[in-house]
């Protein structure tokens, strides 16, 4: 007779009891709303990191207008800084857009199919391929579903095959 | 107030009610360790990638839970209309 609702967890981060960790799981993992939130906060800080090393391969190229050369060290420097902030700030706020639309879009398909496998990130990257790529019209928008659900598959299935 | 007192009446019906609790003990239990069979087969698959729950099997949990109580109640209603009805069971 194995009855014991409550077993206890070993291995949890800091020992933590059953109860704590439900909250846990119902605030970061379950919770679709906070992932919208959460996405879009790691998006933005992902996206600002990824801007600022962009932004540094692309200023050493035709921007070299006399001009600038002319303005001095500093003034260069300012220039320059202002630009790589203008990148990274506008590549932040669109890989912001992507993840939040992606995470909760999971989280929701997850939640209606009660079920975890591929195809949740398949379906998640199909719409918002699609809603990223809805100014486009439909053509566009299909283009961005396949596009964006088959990296999205490609990106699950290494990371669920990994080890 | 003296449990002592009246020992020989008492002891039949505390038997009574010791005979008829455990049976619902044992009737919980079985019915938490078929709850806990039939949804882990039904929800959690084979391959097991880390040790939480997420959210598709917490959702698939939930509702299993609910829909074994509905059976549940929907088969103990019907079978007390054929008992009740005299019908043979």
């Amino acid at each position: 007779m194995n009855m014991n609702p409550m077993p206890q967890q070993p291995g949890q981060p800091g020992g933590a009891t059953p109860d704590q960790l439900a909250f846990f799981n119902s605030i970061f993992r379950e919770n679709c709303p906070f992932k919208f939130v959460f996405g879009g906060v790691t998006g933005f800080a992902l996206g600002g990191v990824f801007g600022v090393v962009m932004s540094s391969f692309e200023f050493s190229g035709p921007q070299l207008t006399p001009q600038l050369q002319e303005l001095s060290t500093r003034e260069q420097m300012r220039i320059m800084l202002k630009d790589m902030g203008n990148r990274s700030y506008s590549s932040a706020k669109n890989f912001a857009v992507v993840a939040a639309i992606f995470s909760s879009s999971e989280c929701f398909i997850e939640g209606y199919r009660a079920k975890n496998d591929i195809y949740n990130g398949a379906a998640a990257g199909c719409f918002t391929g699609g809603v990223l790529a809805a100014k486009g019209g439909v053509k566009a928008s299909a283009f961005g579903c396949a596009g964006f659900a088959a990296f999205s598959t490609a990106i699950d299935y290494w990371m669920r095959h990994s080890e | 107030m003296s449990f002592f007192m009246n020992s020989a009446a008492n002891q039949t019906v505390n038997m009574q009610n010791m005979a008829m609790a455990e049976q619902e003990l044992e009737m919980v239990s079985d019915l938490f360790n078929r709850i806990v069979s039939s949804c882990h087969t039904k929800c959690i698959p084979k391959t097991y990638i880390e040790g939480d729950l997420n959210k598709g099997e917490a959702v698939c949990i939930d509702r299993c839970v609910s829909k074994f109580f509905e059976v549940n109640k929907s088969v103990g209603t019907k079978l007390q209309q054929m008992s009740g009805a005299g019908l043979p069971m």
